[in-house]
Parts: structure tokens; sequence; C-alpha cells
């Protein structure tokens, strides 16, 4: 607060000092410089006190508005109305914001509440809507948004201000929503002692539980419709307010949105004070993203002693028969893969009239030429991507695992943001500073697996952290217009689009290799989600094994990364579905889950080639939007 | 009357030489440009591409020339449809720095003609803009229309010089709104920025920006404009909730350009194109200052 404090005086300070000599400095103070502090007061006031109600309503010290799936949703909403229907965007902007975290928020808690709002279930769920929303967001703007930010900076949470009237017109809305999540400070209290005793008491907890959630997406959207998203301060604040000692929840709500207003204030302080040397344009969502996420990660374990215990996400047990039994099965699984590698070669749209056609004879050899490096990259990297999921979900024996999830793919991303301010990012070089982003974050997470014996949560949490922290680096070159940021885009969204026949075949090599190595180490994969102590009983060398597996997985996530980019979600349902087919055993999964994952991305890759032609989709964008439906439904239904 | 800026168009940019037939004695280059400059420039040296990328927005960006129906779209410049680019069997393929990734790709279906305008090796870029049109015209074995056009560029800058002139020329900053709380403003080194050297005005903006010519900027930095005779131009598209909006900012409505009435929106005009670009933003410069009087 201090800090908030010393640098809000540090930009108003001179403007005061200027303004008795100056009417523009004055005009700045009074319509600029204050009215932007009161918003970032006000925001980070309603997101600490939406992340807060979150947190207690939901017993889940992650929730937040940004991990809940709630911000990206009515970010997602605002951006369909800005291309669609614009003339919703002046008084309508409220309703299009709440319409679109309303769905998002309803989502993810129907996913959560057959699971009995278990923390995992709805943290993953409200990850994968906001990835989704974000990719679907990303595909509109790339299509329709050449030469214009202003998309970007509507997603990247820019504070500046011109006048005080977002300022005036937030805070009453605020204030309603506030004094009534004030009414549930008792009920609340009741519920703490838990569902039972608090239906005991008199309090319908489902009534209250749904009146909290409407309180706290309220709060979240009309940030969001103000200001844009910003994230981790719901996540941050409430944190911060019970590592300061607030245990009860009218304690925890009070310094939430006091602790939530502070760090925005401070951030936004932060980004006006370095910001005002390089004369850079940085907003301000995307910095409490880069600051947030290792605040987060270091938060973790503070975190520990004070959350309560919670279910734990033990492994289900799986259904008795899987969908198709023995040898049929794979039959299935392979007749179906075929199929749709001679719809990705054969099928496509005639170059000049744009009717759906096979090629024609004389064209046919170039047309494939073309058409076969793009297939056999997507293949190659949906099963990588696959096998690496496979690897993951057995070591960490969480079946939630994936290189994207875990953010191993975000840390190959990283890997070529680097590269690209340092060198001429050649193909080779991509591939060898995506391979170190994800060994890197491998090697984050193994030593922080190491403590707690890859405890989901924490798995979870770092995956989150960094995949927001990319795209906040992502969101911040983006504004600025550098050109650099087209390739970084290109790269996120995960186009097979650069991918020639030497690179696809490299790919499908390197890949072939590894799911062999994978194949070679099943025995080690079938015992470790045993625990390790059963894992050590059969004399394996936990230490060796699970470093073989991570540098396997890490080099697959890299390398397939290159091609299908950080969010395709290939990686997570891959797995699921062999697991949905019923092949339970690493050896089996490994190849089922391969064929699965390299199932979707040729799909994605063609539809990404054919459905707007000659406009293209990315295939990692167009996967996970086919793919994210599927893998909620899966969710669902366990 | 035809303003300044339409009438040079049709004088300047050659209208009537597209229709003429391939020149005697050789069959014209079957060309597919990446870029919008370039292909606004080929139809100003009289040919017709067979094929750019972007044709769905060339009225939303360019206008000017008008584009004939004829040519096809080979999709969005960074992810050109290589499908679409073979089946049109281009002997030429004109392609800027912007799109280098793409360039071994590209050279397996065609030559390339790389023309460098928009690059980090600094230097203005309406220069560049003409040096690029001469390489092009070389390239295409059409020099005397690249001079030609080239001069007709030159004496329609002159002309917007002198109406300029005449009506002051009072400075300017040159804008485009990305919403109702951000704006990219346009600097040098920059293709309007020239341009405004080159009909005598002047950036009114004392900001720097990268080597596109913009900067992004909130708002309340427009305070930082200090001429006191300023004008503020605000390119189309407008988010439609920008001008409301600030209608109802003090801040705005305190800029001095804006309190006395110096603010204008004039028609989109691309901010990253070349010679054409140029001399349709310097036909708006002249009317817009023409209309002062």
């Amino acid at each position: 607060m201090a800090l908030a404090g010393w640098l809000a005086w540090a930009e108003i300070g001179p403007l005061i000092a200027a303004s008795a000599q100056s009417p523009v400095a004055a005009l700045m103070l009074m319509n600029s410089a204050l009215p932007r502090l009161a918003v970032a007061l006000l925001s980070g006031m309603a997101l600490g006190l939406s992340g807060a109600l979150f947190q207690l309503v939901l017993k889940n010290p992650l929730a937040s508005p940004a991990t809940l799936g709630v911000s990206a949703g009515a970010n997602l909403a605002l951006v369909i109305a800005m291309l669609f229907a614009p003339a919703l965007m002046g008084f309508g902007r409220d309703v299009v914001a709440l319409a679109g975290s309303g769905i998002a928020a309803g989502i993810v808690l129907r996913l959560g509440a057959r699971r009995d709002f278990s923390p995992f279930v709805l943290i993953l769920a409200g990850l994968i809507v906001s990835l989704w929303c974000g990719a679907l967001a990303a595909i509109l703007i790339l299509m329709n948004d050449h030469y214009v930010a202003g998309l970007f900076i509507w997603g990247a949470g820019s504070l500046s201000q011109q006048s005080w009237d977002p300022a005036l017109s937030l805070l009453p809305k605020l204030m309603v929503a506030a004094l009534l999540a004030g009414l549930m400070i008792r009920p609340l209290s009741l519920m703490e002692a838990g569902d039972v005793t608090a239906a005991a008491l008199g309090a319908r907890v489902p009534r209250l539980r749904f009146l909290a959630i409407t309180i706290a997406v309220v709060l979240a959207a009309l940030v969001t419709s103000t200001v844009g998203v910003i994230s981790f301060v719901g996540l941050v604040a409430p944190a911060l307010a019970r590592l300061s000692g607030a245990r009860r929840p009218a304690g925890i709500l009070v310094w939430s949105s006091v602790f939530g207003a502070g760090l925005l204030a401070a951030t936004d302080g932060l980004v006006l004070w370095t910001t005002g040397a390089m004369k850079d344009f940085v907003p301000t969502g995307a910095v409490t993203a880069v600051i947030g996420a290792p605040l987060l990660l270091a938060l973790l374990g503070g975190l520990k002693a004070h959350h309560r215990p919670l279910p734990s996400a033990r492994p289900r047990p799986l259904p008795a028969q899987g969908l198709r039994r023995g040898r049929g099965r794979w039959i299935w699984l392979a007749a179906g893969f075929l199929l749709l590698l001679a719809l990705a070669l054969l099928v496509g749209r005639a170059p000049l009239t744009g009717g759906w056609s096979l090629p024609a004879v004389p064209v046919f050899g170039d047309i494939l030429a073309l058409r076969l490096p793009r297939v056999v990259a997507a293949l190659s990297a949906g099963a990588m991507l696959a096998v690496a999921g496979v690897i993951l979900q057995r070591l960490t024996g969480n079946e939630l695992a994936s290189p994207e999830v875990l953010g191993i793919s975000a840390g190959s991303t990283v890997g070529v943001t680097v590269l690209l301010f340092v060198a001429v990012p050649t193909l080779p070089l991509q591939l060898v500073a995506a391979s170190l982003g994800a060994l890197a974050v491998l090697a984050a997470i193994f030593a922080l697996g190491l403590g707690t014996r890859f405890e989901p949560e924490r798995l979870l949490m770092a995956g989150v952290a960094l995949s927001a922290l990319v795209d906040a680096v992502c969101g911040v070159i983006a504004v600025n217009g550098d050109p650099r940021a087209m390739i970084l885009l290109r790269w996120m969204s995960g186009s097979t689009y650069s991918a020639n026949l030497t690179l696809s075949l490299t790919v499908l090599a390197v890949g072939l290799l590894l799911t062999t190595a994978a194949l070679a180490m099943r025995r080690w994969l079938d015992i470790l989600p045993l625990g390790s102590e059963t894992a050590s009983g059969v004399g394996i060398d936990l230490g060796r094994a699970r470093f073989l597996l991570f540098l396997v997985a890490g080099i697959l996530s890299g390398a397939a990364t290159l091609a299908a980019g950080p969010l395709s979600f290939a990686g997570l349902m891959g797995p699921h579905i062999a697991r949905e087919l019923g092949l339970k055993r690493a050896g089996a999964q490994i190849v089922g889950g391969g064929l699965a994952g390299a199932g979707i991305l040729v799909l994605a890759d063609w539809a990404g080639r054919n459905l707007a032609f000659p406009y293209e989709m990315p295939a990692g964008l167009v996967a996970a939007l086919i793919g994210t439906p599927l893998l909620l439904a899966l969710i669902r239904r366990r | 009357m035809q303003s300044l800026s339409r009438r040079a168009f049709m004088m300047a940019a050659g209208i009537g030489l597209w229709s003429l037939p391939a020149r005697a004695g050789g069959v014209a280059p079957r060309v597919v440009s990446l870029d919008y400059g370039l292909s606004s420039t080929l139809l100003s040296l009289g040919l017709t591409p067979v094929g750019i990328a972007g044709v769905d927005d060339w009225g939303k960006w360019v206008v000017e020339p008008p584009l004939p129906p004829e040519v096809a779209d080979v999709g969005d410049a960074l992810m050109v449809n290589l499908e679409a680019l073979t089946a049109l069997a281009p002997t030429l393929i004109l392609s800027t720095p912007y799109l280098d990734g793409l360039t071994p790709v590209l050279e397996t279906i065609a030559p390339v003609l790389r023309l460098s305008v928009y690059d980090a090796s600094g230097g203005s870029i309406l220069p560049k803009a003409e040096a690029a049109t001469r390489l092009l015209g070389d390239r295409i074995g059409r020099r005397a229309e690249a001079d030609a056009f080239l001069q007709r560029a030159d004496q329609h800058f002159a002309r917007c010089r002198d109406a300029v002139r005449a009506a002051g020329a009072p400075p300017v900053a040159l804008i485009s709104f990305l919403d109702a709380r951000h704006a990219r403003i346009y600097t040098a080194p920059g293709l309007f920025d020239d341009t405004l050297g080159r009909i005598g005005m002047r950036n009114a903006w004392p900001g720097g920006g990268q080597y596109w010519g913009f900067d992004t900027i909130g708002i309340e930095r427009l305070t930082e404009i200090d001429a006191p005779n300023a004008h503020l131009i605000a390119f189309e598209p407008l988010p439609r909730e920008a001008l409301p909006t600030l209608r109802q900012s003090p801040i705005w409505n305190g800029l001095s350009f804006v309190r006395d009435g110096r603010f204008a929106v004039l028609p989109e005009t691309l901010m990253f194109g070349m010679v054409n670009e140029a001399m349709r933003f310097a036909g708006q410069m002249a009317d817009y200052v023409g209309r002062l009087r």
C-alpha cells in the first residue's frame, strides 16, 4: 500500500506542481491522472472482492475471475460485439461483458458442480474456457483487425483515462455489488463451518452459493467492460489478505478489496513511472500478469499452510469396459486416422472458383507437394504432444497434466520469443530454442514437484501462471505494432504454414524416435503412477526414470509446439481419448493417444486451410476450437 | 468542383493505361503482389496483377486506384494461400521485408522481387518508395512508365504544395483511433510525415516512432502537442464509440484544436503505402487546408 501511495504521488506530485503554472497540466491532473488512479483503485477493489467471493464460496484458493474463465469470457463477448454488432457497444457494453462472463462462469461451474466443485476440475475447466475464449478472440482479431490494434489493447487491459466518466459510472455499480457482498458476510461465515452445519443453521447453501457467485461474476464483468482484462489481481489479493492474517469471511472480503485496490494502483504507478522514461505503450493489465505470475509462484508455498484440506483429485476408477473391446477399437482408430489423412491430402478448394474439389490431374503433383508437408507436420505434432501428454499424466499421477496445461508449451513460446530478439529465427534455431524453453519449464516443474510429490495444484498453477505470462508478453509486443509480433502471433496460433518437407520429415523422425523411446520405457510408465514406494520396491531407480521421461516429454513438447503452437490441447485430448477407448496400459495409451492426437491436428489443419479459403486459420487455434468442447464433454462425463 | 485529390488521381494514376493490351514484342508478366503499396504501384505502371493479397480489404485501406475486378485473391499477405498462388502460375511475385519469412516458399513457385520501403535501415520512406517504384519499373520492363508516374506524382505534390501554401500551411497531427481511449499517431520517419514535408507542411507531433512511422498513445498524450495553430486529423475507419465517448471527455474537449474546431475526420488512407498512397494523402491534406479558407 505504501508503495502504491508513493508511486501515485510520484506520478501526480509533479502534475500538481506544474498545474499551478499551466492549464494543460491542471487539465491532465484533474481528468487523466486522478481518474486513472481512481479507476485503478476501483477496478483493483472489484477484482480483489470478486476473487475473495469466488474463493470463499468455492472453498478454492485458486479461484479468481481470471482462473475461472470469467474475464476471458467477457473479453470474447466484447470482441465479438465490437466486430459484428458495434451498435451494442455504447450503453450495452456492460450487458455484453456480463453475458460473456455469465456464460463462461455457467459452463465452468456446471462442470464443477458435477464433481462437487472439486478445485481441480473447476480450475481446469476455467483455464480451458479461458484459453478457448482467448483462441477464438485471437482468430477473430487476426482475421479482421489488420492494421488496427485496438482489440489487442482491450485484451491487454489499459487504464489510460481521459475523463471521470468511466470511474463515475463504475463507482455506483461497484458500490451496489459491494453492498450485496457485504450482506453475504453472515451467510458466508455460516458456510465456513461446512455445508451441513450451515444448512442445519438455516442457510440455504445452494442459493447462497449462486448469489455470491453472481455478485463475483458481475464485479469481474464490470471491470472487464470498463478497462479490459486485468488478470491475477483477483487471485493474488485474497491470497495476500489470507497471508496477512485475515481468517474470517468479513476480514477476507475487506482486506482483499483493499489489497486489490493497492495492488492495481501500485502496478499502474509502476507502469507509468517506467514507461514515462521509455515512452513505450504498455497496457497495465499485461503488466499485472507479468508481475503476478512469479509473485503467485512465490506465494504458493505460503498458501499451503492456510488452505483447508481439499478433496484431492485422486485418480478415478476407470470405466470397467472401454467403448469397444479388443482388436475392434484398434481397427476403428486406424481406419479413422487413415480416412482423415486421405481427406486432408485429397479434398480441398479449387483455387480460382473456391468450390470443393479433388485436385485436377495435371496439377495433382503440385498440389500434393504443397499439402503433404503440412499434413505430415500436423500429424507429427499432434502425435508428439499426445505422447508427451501420456508421459506427463503418468509421471505426475495427474490426469489433467499435458504440455499445454503445465505451461511447457508456453515455455517453448518463451524460448522462441527470446530468440526473436537476439538472433535471426531460422527454423533449426527455433527448434532448439523451443526445446530449451520446454525443458526449462519442465526443470522448474520438476524442482517444484520434488518437494511436493508433484502436487497437482501447484503444477496446474505454475502452468496457468506461465501461460498468462506468455500471453502478457505477446500482448505488449502486439500492441506496440512491433513486426515481430506477427511472427510471435503466428507461432502462438500454431500454423503448419511454414512447414517444408525437410522440416516435417525431421520432426516426424524425431517424433518416431522419441515415441519408440517412450514405448521402451512403458514399464516405468505403468508402475510410476502407483506411487514412489511401489516403484522403488520393484527396483526402479526413481531419479533416473523420472529424468529420462521428463527429457523425452520436454523434447517432444518443444518440437511439436513448433508446428502446433502452445494451445492446441492435442496433448491433453490425445491421452484422454485413448483412455476413453479403454487403452489403459502405457504402451497402448501411447500408440492410441498418439494416433488420436495426430488425427485431431490433421483435421484441424485441413479445416483451417479450407473453411475460409483463400484465407487461412492456424491449425493450433482450430484444434483448440474443435478440441475444447470435446474435452469439456469428456470431463463432464466422468 | 472536383476535389484536388480526385482530379489528381485521374491524371496521375494513369487511368486508361491499364486497358492497354500487352505491349508489342512481349507477353506481359503474370505478377502477383503481396503488398498493397506495390499492388497500387503496379496499376499505375499500367500492369494489372493477376493476383494480390487481401482483395477483401482493398476498399478499406487503399481505395484509390480502384482494383480491377479480375484480380484474384491469394489470401492474407502473411499466410499467402500457396494453392491459390500456384494456380495463378505467376512469373513474378512482389514481396517486402515484412514478408521475408515467406521468401523460401515463394521462390519455389516463381522468382521473388523483394522491394524494401519499410525496414530497419532507417531513412525517409517516400524517397525509398520512389526508388522501389523505379526498380519495379526496371524489372517488369516499364521503366519509362515508372519515370512518367513519378513525374506525375511530383507535379501532384507541387500542386498540393501550392494549395497548402496559399492556405497558410498549418502544422497537423495525424492519428487513427484504436478505441475511445487510444490512438496511433503518425510520426517521423513515416509515409505521412515525409509527404507532409514534400507539400510544405509540418507534423505537429513532437515524438518519434518505429520505422513503420507510428506510435501508440493514450488520447491524453495529445496534450503534448504544443503548436498553437495545430490541426488534428483522424483517419477512417473510426471505432464507432470513439467520438461519442470523447465528446464527454474534458481532456478531449480541452485540447485546443478540438475546442477551436481544428479537428477533422478524413477518409481512409493507407499509412503503410508507397507513392500512390502518398499522393492520395497529399490530395486529402491540400483539400482539407483549402477548405479552411
